[in-house]
């Protein structure tokens, strides 16, 4: 091992540690709050939006001069930077979605902000981590931030039972995923990406330890992104959370989990690629075709939204599924898609929401274009993006991802998930059916209280970004993928 | 010679736009009517362009713009117009006025978010008529989905929510499986370019797969039978306006998809699946035609026949030979005219009467002699009278179906005779005999005025010009005509001399990749 | 020397036990000694493997794997806590004011 090995390159962690500075001065800004003086507590939110915007641009910043360090055991490449923004998005809409909201159901606003910007920093160091450890790490530091946060509110059964859940089927799943990680180090005698795929490739690895292992490892990552049949948290804890954090989750844990699934297969299993892409190719059928069938008979908002999202993370799955560059870029330019028009989803949801019921229901969608046509007519916007029409940034998302999996020989893949897109329109119409051409309902009234500037400033950016990534889906290619000559140029 | 007016094409697609947003943000309703009424007028203005401009003769693609739109994947924003779509681009920039000016009249309920889905709409047929590149075309073709579902949704008749929704899902589940298809296609030639996929050999299963999935979704939109099901619910319940648009250049849509997309560039799945689809559209032609025949509601008459009329430009189509595909170009542009005509004679006598019922009306030569002679015009030219525009374009169908398969032509012969049989029947019903209700006599109805006449008498000189001066058009077709055919006989030469073995699709799409 | 097999079937032996404990038992608190079991199991079977490869990544994970157990144990008496505090029970059928 020779001193260049040794020396760190802090840049390879530079977003993160931004990150963790800033959670540190959030937190430290909040200590005057204390018995009804809060002299500091109306900056918190800017503080923490402040840090992501440098974290941000500290990420942009080292586009396009990948960094391994470590020891090897993290990466920073296009892929992880684009997972940061990702990331990045979420947490920055939903610091924006809290300013107003948090404050009603927990006081603590110095926690709330300081665990969101370290929840963000575990899941932007899944995207860079290449390590079975470090991954082990990551995951359990957004976890845990999560589960607090889940529960939130603490005076709301809801909210309590939601964390309890999301705890006790998180830390189970966890326990596998840390059981399968020892396999794979059973099998190969390492826990480093590069060094497990060595050993596969020289034929001494042990074969059926490692099968175990990673089927385990993909309960664990399933788990995390809502796959069937490791879904059954989702609708309860989407429901119970405080809206901003289940935006939050909804966006961050599938950015991280799929970005930390696609660097093991991708780096430490690359042999192997035959036999893990049909078991990941039928995971994807399970998981869209269930979550967009079960989404059809959801009445509240945010379980309908948590069903769609499992749909979501299947079509996602189909690229990563394919595990060519194409795929994942694909998959990376849906998760983005999907930050945005998701976010603004959960957005109008807050507005929907009364006093500390933290959801709310379909029925108050009806007739809402009569009361607010404006709201109703971005909401729309959502709905069409994520059904995957065009123009909008949910089409070009499906497509690349199908793309991918059709060049990779996965037709019947695309094809089934094409069809599935067809059933999602239904729910994501019936919303848009509800908005306009449903008599209005009483409750179609927005609660005043959640009416602020910031969250129309990300109910607008949601929309902006919606639409100007259907109609120019370089913008984001372009950004993340300056300097990676895609596979897929023209021949 | 003025063919370097700069993006013109970019201005004809994106002007409605443009109006759409201007229209938004306009103060009142009276000045958003009237702007929404002068986009159209300046769109139509424009694309006049480019008939004035016109290169006679050449077959190939005109005032073409090609930019890179998303580069890893090949993806263009390629626009041009020849002499297949020069026309429908016409009629969709002539009906548009027409519709609005009808909307101008007729509809008051939440006027601005009505024009600007109007236009919008606009934008999205023009641009599927001018795309030349797959993914545009598909943008488009999907975009025009959302305008016209809320049209119907918001402003139609008693039954709109569930014939919006029906709309919507029929015609989005049936083009789901084309994403997949174009991505095949992609993967196995390289290219988006519809042109150049024209002149692109592909592997039989490829061809196969891609035509299915391409001809269910065209299937769907155009319609063919049995994928008809959503079009009548959704004319009926449509309000006038949108009838026009529907029937007048949506339905276009779906038949020019096969005419350009599905038909030319699966050259070998074309030919094998060429006798099923005509059989669907004879199928389409006399079940519609029947099912006309027994309507009671006017309107539900006029969709019907719709069906019927899509059934001769599809077997036109079908047969890809010169006399069919000319032929079914005119008569998209006619059934355009003439059933816009028919749903905008339709809608004014709705808004007098407040019925569409058959059994209402009676008598209305003696009350109403313009509009029931206007009527008559408009009846005539869709059931294809000789010396009309409608004549032009069957019997050139019949012509190309007969060449084609003979069998084929008799039947949409007997198709002519129901179509005379079910209008004359409706006209009958409607114009003749005594007035047996109060409301439609002298006093109480009241005839077409000037502003009414300013949208039909158009229509009804067109009809003219087309039924006496063909070659006007058949100028500007032919040749571009005539050229894809001979494309598509190359193709189909290289296929057989090849004889591609029939790989599985996934073995295919996988080595193409590589 | 005991052979690295037998660390494993222990190791696989405990951790079922947990499994099906979480899987099991009513008891909020008893499904997370279950965890932990199945946590500590898990350090056995690295150990092991460890040994068998004669490196120290697994001995290091295994400080990991505490660490975040404690850790997690924290959190999630933290929640049990506040959720007792309001519903009276630390019984997960009777978390059920959602569907599941």
């Amino acid at each position: 091992m020779n001193s260049a090995a040794l020396a760190l390159n802090l840049n390879a962690v530079l977003p993160e540690l931004v990150m963790v500075v800033a959670a540190a001065i959030v937190m430290l800004l909040d200590i005057p709050n204390r018995r009804g003086r809060a002299p500091t507590k109306a900056w918190l939110p800017w503080v923490a939006l402040a840090g992501v915007l440098v974290t941000g641009a500290v990420s942009i910043w080292l586009l396009g001069q990948p960094v391994t360090s470590f020891q090897g055991m993290a990466i920073h490449d296009e892929r992880a930077q684009a997972l940061n923004l990702v990331v990045l998005t979420g947490a920055a809409l939903s610091i924006l979605l809290s300013v107003r909201y948090i404050p009603t159901v927990n006081q603590q606003t110095g926690e709330y902000y300081t665990l969101l910007l370290l929840v963000s920093t575990g899941m932007m160091a899944m995207g860079s981590a290449t390590d079975l450890m470090v991954v082990f790490l990551a995951l359990e530091t957004f976890s845990l931030g999560l589960y607090i946060l889940a529960g939130l509110s603490r005076k709301s059964l809801r909210s309590n039972e939601a964390a309890m859940k999301y705890f006790l089927l998180g830390a189970f799943a966890s326990a596998f995923f840390v059981y399968g990680a020892a396999f794979v180090y059973g099998a190969t005698g390492s826990t480093r990406f590069d060094l497990i795929a060595v050993t596969l490739f020289d034929g001494k690895a042990d074969l059926p330890l490692l099968y175990i292992g990673v089927t385990m490892l993909i309960a664990g990552f399933g788990f995390k992104v809502s796959l069937v049949p490791f879904h059954m948290w989702t609708p309860d804890v989407y429901q119970g959370s405080p809206t901003p954090v289940t935006a939050f989750m909804s966006i961050g844990t599938k950015a991280a989990a799929f970005a930390a699934f696609y660097r093991f297969f991708a780096f430490a299993l690359p042999t192997e690629q035959a036999t893990w892409g049909w078991a990941l190719a039928i995971l994807a059928v399970l998981t869209m075709t269930l979550g967009n069938l079960v989404a059809l008979r959801q009445s509240s908002l945010k379980r309908l939204l948590a069903y769609s999202s499992i749909a979501h993370a299947g079509y996602i799955l189909v690229g990563l599924a394919t595990a060519t560059p194409a795929g994942i870029d694909g998959a990376l330019f849906y998760l983005i898609s999907y930050a945005f028009m998701n976010m603004g989803a959960f957005a109008v949801v807050i507005l929907l929401e009364r006093q500390g019921e933290m959801d709310a229901d379909g029925e108050r969608l009806k007739g809402l274009s009569r009361r607010h046509p404006q709201l109703a007519l971005i909401m729309s916007i959502f709905m069409f993006s994520l059904a995957g029409v065009p123009p909008f940034a949910g089409f070009f998302a499906k497509f690349f991802v199908f793309a991918a999996a059709v060049e990779g020989g996965w037709s019947w893949l695309a094809a089934i998930a094409m069809l599935n897109s067809a059933i999602g329109a239904w729910y994501y119409l019936r919303i848009v059916v509800d908005m306009y051409f449903a008599e209005p309902a009483d409750a179609a009234q927005i609660e005043p209280q959640q009416v602020s500037l910031p969250l129309t400033i990300t109910l607008g950016v949601a929309a902006v970004f919606t639409i100007a990534l259907g109609v120019l889906p370089s913008l984001w290619t372009g950004l993340v993928q300056s300097g990676v000559v895609s596979t897929l140029a023209l021949r | 010679m003025a063919l370097s007016i700069p993006y013109l094409l970019t201005i004809i697609i994106f002007l409605p736009l443009l109006g759409a947003a201007v229209v938004m943000f306009a103060p009142g309703d009276r000045t958003k009517k009237w702007l929404a009424l002068a986009t159209t007028l300046v769109t139509f203005a424009v694309s006049l362009l480019l008939w004035t401009n016109w290169q006679q003769g050449e077959a190939g693609m005109q005032f073409v713009e090609d930019a890179v739109w998303f580069a890893p994947l090949g993806i263009r924003y390629a626009l041009g117009v020849d002499g297949i779509s020069l026309f429908l681009v016409l009629l969709t920039t002539l009906l548009m006025p027409i519709a609005v000016y009808f909307s101008i009249l007729y509809v008051d309920k939440r006027i601005g978010p009505y024009m600007a889905l109007m236009l919008l709409l606009e934008t999205a047929m023009i641009g599927v008529f001018l795309a030349l590149d797959l993914v545009l075309f598909f943008v488009f073709f999907e975009a025009s989905l959302i305008p016209m579902y809320f049209l119907i949704g918001e402003w139609g008749g008693q039954n709109r929510v569930y014939a919006a929704v029906k709309f919507f899902l029929y015609t989005f589940a049936g083009s789901a499986l084309m994403v997949v298809a174009i991505l095949i296609v992609y993967f196995s030639t390289g290219t988006f370019d519809i042109v150049a996929l024209q002149s692109t050999p592909m592997p039989v299963a490829v061809q196969t797969w891609a035509f299915l999935a391409f001809s269910l979704a065209f299937a769907v939109k155009t319609p063919l039978f049995p994928f008809h099901t959503w079009l009548p619910d959704a004319h009926v319940q449509a309000p006038t306006a949108g009838s026009i648009i529907l029937a007048g250049v949506l339905l276009k849509m779906g038949t020019y998809g096969f005419l350009r997309l599905a038909m030319p560039i699966f050259p070998q799945a074309a030919q094998q699946f060429g006798p099923l689809l005509a059989t669907l559209a004879i199928v389409g032609i006399l079940y519609g035609a029947l099912v006309a025949l027994m309507q009671k509601d006017l309107k539900a008459l006029v969709a019907y026949s719709s069906v019927a009329h899509l059934g001769y430009v599809m077997l036109g189509v079908i047969a890809m030979n010169a006399q069919g595909v000319s032929g079914s170009v005119l008569q998209m542009v006619n059934h355009g005219l003439s059933t816009g005509a028919l749903f905008l004679l339709v809608g004014l006598l709705y808004e007098r009467r407040h019925t569409r019922m058959l059994d209402d009306f009676g008598g209305l030569w003696a009350s109403v002699p313009v509009y029931t002679g206007l009527f008559l015009v408009v009846a005539m030219s869709s059931a294809g009278l000789p010396g009309l525009n409608g004549f032009v374009g069957e019997f050139a169908i019949m012509l190309g179906a007969y060449n084609y398969m003979p069998i084929f032509a008799v039947l949409a012969a007997a198709g002519v005779i129901l179509a005379a049989w079910y209008l004359l029947t409706a006209f009958r019903k409607m114009a003749q005999g005594e007035i047996t209700n109060p409301a439609n006599d002298k006093q109480h109805l009241k005839d077409l005025n000037l502003k009414e006449l300013v949208m039909v008498v158009p229509l009804v000189i067109l009809f003219f010009v087309i039924g006496l001066f063909p070659n006007l058009f058949f100028d500007k077709i032919n040749p571009s005509v005539e050229a894809m055919l001979e494309t598509r006989t190359v193709l189909l030469q290289q296929g057989a001399a090849a004889q591609m073995p029939s790989l599985e699709l996934a073995e295919i799409v996988v080595t193409e990749a590589k | 020397m005991v052979p690295t097999s037998y660390y494993l079937i222990l190791s696989a032996i405990i951790f079922t036990i947990g499994a099906v404990g979480v899987l099991s038992r009513r008891s909020a608190l008893i499904i997370i000694m279950c965890v932990e079991m199945m946590l500590n199991s898990v350090n056995l079977t690295l150990i092991a493997f460890a040994r068998q490869w004669d490196n120290l990544n697994g001995q290091v994970f295994v400080f990991i794997v505490m660490a975040v157990a404690a850790a997690e144990v924290a959190v999630g008496l933290a929640i049990l806590i506040a959720h007792f505090n309001l519903s009276k029970t630390t019984n997960i059928d009777d978390v059920n004011v959602m569907k599941w």
